[in-house]
């Protein structure tokens, strides 16, 4: 799963250097464009340690605001499954935070809580958390009538039960959502050190920016690519592995 | 049905690639010239939206569109995709670009004296000398110009990094407000005013460390080209030049002054006109801080000291010789 996902990368990452090359070829533009493939080579071996660091500083926070949103929208998300006031009133407001352009709401957290590690999981977490929320509420609040009806009918049925029910029956539909979640925490934190941090990969993107220097953004790109590319593969492999485990176990307990 | 939604959201999509390619075609360069400016609308380009909304441009026989530049925007890549035939770009933009092969070259340098400067409160102890920054908590905008410009000042002082503390600065100026940050690099004739303006309610008076006093000369906004416009239409570019230096002249004559900011209310409506006017005439003694000498003129030796400097920091590898690309008459 991991090498299928590494090797995915590769082609995607040299597609898109390729296409950047023959653009370049084609319309015959400098290297203060699109950098040659030298320079490409030069800069990421030269910056490779450096930004090495950066991503792996990056993806550290991106794995706290994960984790962070996972239990946050468990936890919130398995309360409003009913369709009471309350679910509805999560809702809506998941909807609507959601639709805050995160650039507008980040300066607000750096001015309040600096730019240092705190303001970047916050923003990890909140691009994470809304869209993880939504999923989570709407996975879980659709009854498993076949075999809820039964617990309901013989009046066995307790919340933790149909939290129980619902996430097994959905837990291939879970799995997915979380490793896909790994996508938006790598990205928020990267945004967020975009804007205002003072450290990870998204304020070297910034520098380079600055510079002008596409070539040292082209190297981490492919850094997080490949970071992220490990981190996803990983979580779907523990997701394969939990489905794995709830199966067997579930096929254990039938009589 | 399904299939014929599939083939509208198909047809939906591929038209709308067909217009967003259109619309960003470098043909219509061809057909119309664009000037891709740095900053966003405000008082820095007073000059050229004048000449924009005064017809100078027609007058030349030229349809030109004036555009507002951004963080992300970069005329000199613009110039080369044929986006803009002509642009505006700091001085190092300029050298960076050309150390990396691009065909660009400058026709006239608008700011004689560079507007990034660095802002301090008058309640702090002053900084007469380069010295006195020891000690100091002075902010900087990694990869940006201020930092070659402040490392470059520190270097020749004889100030090592760690006599003083550099800190990472953006957008937000509360740190400075906070007084955590002491000296805090602005553009003086744009946030430079409006910090200024905010202090000065709260009964503060502020100074400014500009690094030319202290040696350092560094060039701010030039208009740029590219070599084939200039080899293929040079008569394009001197009309254009003409018109735009004749914009800048009439938007820095102190007796128009009321027709300029009017103009820059216009492209400009969220800022307010006293603080535009205060504005304006900072603008102008950047400008033309010397009325004998003419708006635009290119100060070869400051472009030389740029790239020397640039060269100390190791921000280019080689000399770019920038003399040659200095389309000076």
């Amino acid at each position: 799963m991991l090498v299928r996902r590494i090797s995915q990368f590769f082609i995607v990452y040299g597609a898109g250097i390729a296409f950047l090359l023959a653009l370049k070829s084609i319309l015959g533009l400098s290297d203060y464009v699109i950098p040659g493939p030298l320079e490409i080579w030069s800069t990421g071996l030269a910056v490779v340690n450096g930004y090495l660091y950066d991503v792996l500083n990056t993806l550290g926070v991106a794995m706290i605001g994960q984790i962070l949103s996972i239990i946050m929208a468990f936890s919130i998300g398995t309360a409003a499954r009913k369709s009471s006031w309350l679910g509805s009133f999560i809702k809506a407001a998941a909807y609507n935070i959601q639709a805050y352009p995160i650039v507008a709401v980040a300066p607000i957290i750096f001015i309040l809580l600096g730019d240092g590690f705190t303001s970047r999981l916050i923003i990890a977490a909140m691009i994470c958390y809304f869209p993880l929320l939504l999923s989570v509420v709407s996975i879980m609040s659709e009854p498993i009538t076949s075999i809820e009806h039964f617990y309901l009918a013989t009046g066995r049925m307790r919340w933790q039960l149909e939290i129980k029910i619902r996430a097994f029956e959905n837990i291939r539909k879970l799995t997915t959502v979380i490793s896909g979640s790994a996508t938006l925490a790598m990205a928020g934190t990267i945004v967020a050190e975009f804007i205002a941090a003072n450290a990870g990969i998204g304020h070297a993107i910034r520098i380079a920016l600055y510079q002008s220097d596409l070539s040292r953004i082209l190297a981490a790109l492919f850094l997080i690519g490949i970071f992220l590319s490990l981190y996803q593969g990983t979580l779907e492999w523990m997701g394969e592995k939990i489905i794995k485990k709830w199966v067997i176990v579930d096929q254990e307990e039938l009589p | 049905m399904k299939k014929n939604i599939m083939y509208l959201f198909f047809i939906l999509f591929v038209s709308c690639t067909i217009f967003a390619v259109a619309m960003a075609s470098p043909i219509r360069a061809e057909e119309s010239l664009n000037y891709r400016l740095k900053w966003l609308f405000n008082a820095s380009v007073t000059g050229d939206i004048l000449a924009e909304d005064q017809n100078l441009f027609t007058d030349e026989g030229l349809d030109v569109t004036v555009k507002a530049g951004g963080p992300e925007r970069d005329a000199i890549r613009e110039l080369e995709m044929g986006y803009a035939a002509f642009g505006v770009a700091s001085a190092d933009q300029v050298i960076r670009a050309r150390a990396k092969g691009a065909p660009v070259v400058v026709i006239a340098q608008l700011f004689q004296i560079n507007p990034l400067q660095w802002i301090c409160k008058s309640s702090k102890p002053a900084i007469d000398t380069v010295k006195d920054l020891r000690g100091r908590t002075v902010g900087i905008t990694y990869g940006g110009n201020d930092e070659t410009i402040m490392k470059t000042l520190l270097a020749r002082a004889g100030i090592k990094e760690n006599e003083l503390t550099l800190s990472s600065v953006r957008y937000d100026y509360t740190p400075f407000y906070m007084d955590k940050i002491e000296v805090w690099p602005v553009y003086k004739n744009a946030q430079g005013i409006i910090i200024g303006e905010k202090l000065r309610k709260e009964g503060e008076d502020i100074r400014f460390l500009n690094p030319a006093d202290h040696g350092v000369q560094f060039v701010a906004n030039s208009v740029v080209t590219s070599e084939k416009m200039m080899k293929e239409r040079p008569d394009t570019v001197a009309r254009f030049k003409k018109a735009l230096l004749k914009g800048w002249h009439m938007a820095m004559e102190p007796a128009n002054q009321d027709l300029a900011l009017s103009i820059l209310q216009k492209y400009d409506k969220n800022t307010p006109g006293d603080l535009q006017e205060k504005q304006l005439i900072s603008t102008r003694e950047l400008v033309w801080p010397d009325r004998s000498v003419e708006i635009g003129r290119m100060d070869v030796k400051a472009w030389q000291q740029t790239e020397q400097i640039m060269l100390e920091q190791g921000v280019i590898k080689s000399e770019v010789k920038i003399e040659a690309a200095l389309m000076i008459p």
